[in-house]
């Protein structure tokens, strides 16, 4: 599925020099696989995400998307891939205001074939618990079901790898608890899920976990995927 | 936001509108008066005179030899139409009244007003030397007549004098003053003069020229003969007036051009205006909706998308304002022809390139704000 090639990123700031974000950095997620990405601040996490997310280009190293090299790729490529490929989840939602949750979820059909289903966008909605709140507009829901609502959105366009920012981060144990349930369910049906986080307790779900420190991998290893949210 | 655009559109569409409305009006009306526009028109008296001239307004110093002389003289001339005009006259059929205006001419004046009968004849040379008592009847004329007979052979009375109708005018519509000018009874000179007014003297000239371009030229050399004839030594005051239609109708023009151009120039400030405030609205709007921009670049919206968004929302609201400033220019021009008494006009041009020049402003400056908005970083847009 993913497979990056000794990645390296560096930001030029101002007159301290260059920072170097990623060093050097290669691993392999195979289909279908749970991957929870932890770190301090600064490690680089965020980083990885948004290179792997299509967002960021690497300074330098290869980076394989379903073993398509994505470096020479334009930005309207680029986009279509975030737009077919990928699902993001953020930390704060991003959903837009003054618009309702089911308009949300539309906004990724609008760049794909252009088509805009709203069916879709209700089953899809359906699917994350929130059928009957469609027309709420996202000021209206609570920070749980804002979630849930970005999920939907990741999940219109059916994308293979799903990418989430600290998804429960903002959120109570119990609505975390929910959010954290629908990925592993979706990991389930077969997408591949790349977390990043601090909590012991959202990590948990993962199979895999990789820890950066200033850039690098640290750790690297599988773990008990037996381990259930409850024990 | 709309305001600039609103405003800038409106005056645009109405001023041209109403320049073009007036400018065709203005030709037509002259055009009604006089015929053709290679005419010279000479009648006596000196000094500003308002109205139509006629037997009783006017001092008896045109003279039918004046005309002839003008004729034979002028090598610039090529015709010369003489006019006696008298309003106020009873003209009966029947028990039928009406009261045109009637004019005595000669029988070269219908073709030097490049006009033709609408039905029957007009009269000829002969019938003119002759005295006949024949009449051309103006369409307002044959409606208050005739209102459901062929007036064609018809005996009218004009005065007391009995005149046999042998022609009708087509209709020429209003003149410069607003005024019809379908109420006349047109008949041979000569026979007005003699038979019907007793007076020797005309109340104008209708002369053709053979160079339309030299218009003001030859009017120099019609009064230089006239002064001749008349005797009038500078600087004592003429007693005629020779105006040359084409020239004053040039010297208007140019007078309403200068308006409308520093007018035009206004509505184009206004409409820049307009478009300096949308693209700096549209800025504003970029930069509130920086999260906005990261979420759609996120879910697969490329750099051109953004643009084509920005844009399409910059033109919706220019064009949202040439719209109803199309309306207000309409409703604008309504209320202005009714106060300034200018006849309908329809006259759409204007209004189609309103509607194109907002959609231009809209492009030329949303583009920029549009293009801002496609650089936005989306990573750091959505962490903020």
């Amino acid at each position: 599925m993913i497979k990056i090639e000794n990645i390296s990123k560096s930001y030029s700031r101002g007159e301290t020099g260059v920072v170097d974000a990623l060093k050097e950095t290669s691993f392999t997620i195979a289909p279908q696989e749970f991957v929870v990405v932890r770190g301090a601040s600064g490690s680089g996490k965020s980083t990885l995400l948004n290179i792997l997310g299509c967002l960021d280009r690497p300074t330098t190293g290869s980076y394989r998307l379903d073993s398509e090299d994505v470096a020479g790729l334009s930005d309207k490529q680029l986009s279509q891939i975030r737009n077919a490929k990928i699902g993001f989840i953020f930390q704060s939602f991003n959903l837009l205001p003054r618009t309702t949750a089911i308009e949300n979820v539309e906004i990724p059909m609008v760049y794909g074939d252009g088509h805009v289903d709203r069916n879709r966008a209700q089953s899809a909605l359906e699917r994350v618990g929130l059928g009957n709140r469609a027309d709420h507009f996202t000021t209206e829901l609570s920070g749980g079901e804002q979630q849930r609502v970005a999920i939907a959105r990741a999940l219109i366009n059916n994308p293979a790898l799903i990418l989430a920012d600290e998804p429960t981060g903002n959120l109570d144990l119990a609505a975390g608890g929910e959010v954290m349930h629908l990925l592993q369910a979706l990991n389930k049906e077969g997408r591949t899920i790349l977390l990043v986080t601090h909590d012991d307790a959202v990590a948990a779900y993962a199979s895999r976990e990789i820890v950066l420190r200033d850039g690098q991998i640290v750790s690297d290893h599988s773990q008990n995927k037996a381990r259930s949210p409850e024990g | 936001m709309m305001l600039g655009i609103l405003v800038g559109i409106s005056s645009l569409a109405v001023l041209t509108a109403i320049g073009e409305g007036t400018k065709r009006e203005t030709m037509q009306r002259f055009k009604n008066m006089i015929g053709t526009f290679d005419t010279i028109i000479v009648r006596p008296g000196g000094g500003q005179f308002r109205g139509m001239p006629t037997l009783v307004n006017v001092p008896q110093t045109l003279k039918f030899d004046d005309a002839r002389s003008i004729a034979n003289e002028l090598a610039e001339v090529k015709a010369v139409a003489d006019v006696q005009t008298a309003f106020d006259i009873d003209v009966k059929y029947r028990d039928r009244l009406s009261s045109p205006a009637v004019f005595g001419v000669s029988a070269n004046w219908l073709a030097l007003r490049s006009e033709d009968v609408a039905d029957g004849t007009f009269f000829a040379d002969e019938q003119n030397a002759s005295l006949a008592r024949v009449a051309v009847v103006g369409a307002d004329v044959r409606k208050d007549l005739f209102p459901d007979e062929d007036p064609l052979q018809k005996i009218i009375r004009i005065g007391d004098v009995p005149f046999q109708v042998i022609g009708l005018l087509a209709p020429r519509g209003a003149g410069p003053a607003g005024g019809s000018l379908d109420n006349i009874v047109v008949i041979p000179v000569n026979t007005a003069s003699r038979r019907l007014f007793n007076r020797d003297f005309l109340t104008m000239l209708l002369i053709q020229i053979k160079n339309p371009e030299r218009g003001t030229e030859a009017a120099e050399k019609v009064t230089m003969l006239l002064r001749e004839r008349h005797h009038i030594q500078p600087p004592a005051l003429d007693d005629f007036t020779v105006t040359n239609p084409a020239a004053t109708m040039a010297q208007m023009t140019r007078a309403r051009n200068t308006l409308s151009k520093i007018l035009t120039g206004v509505a184009v400030m206004a409409l820049l205006i307009g478009g300096v405030v949308i693209m700096s609205l549209m800025s504003i709007a970029v930069s509130e909706r920086r999260k906005e921009i990261g979420v759609r670049r996120s879910v697969g919206a490329a750099r051109a998308d953004i643009i084509v968004q920005f844009l399409l929302e910059a033109v919706l609201v220019s064009l949202a304002g040439g719209i109803a400033g199309v309306l207000l220019g309409w409703s604008g021009m309504q209320i202005a022809t009714r106060i300034l008494r200018l006849p309908q006009i329809l006259v759409w041009q204007p209004f189609v390139i309103s509607i194109l020049l907002s959609l231009a402003v809209g492009i030329a400056f949303g583009i920029y704000p549009a293009w801002i908005a496609s650089k936005v970083d989306p990573i750091k847009a959505l962490r903020s």
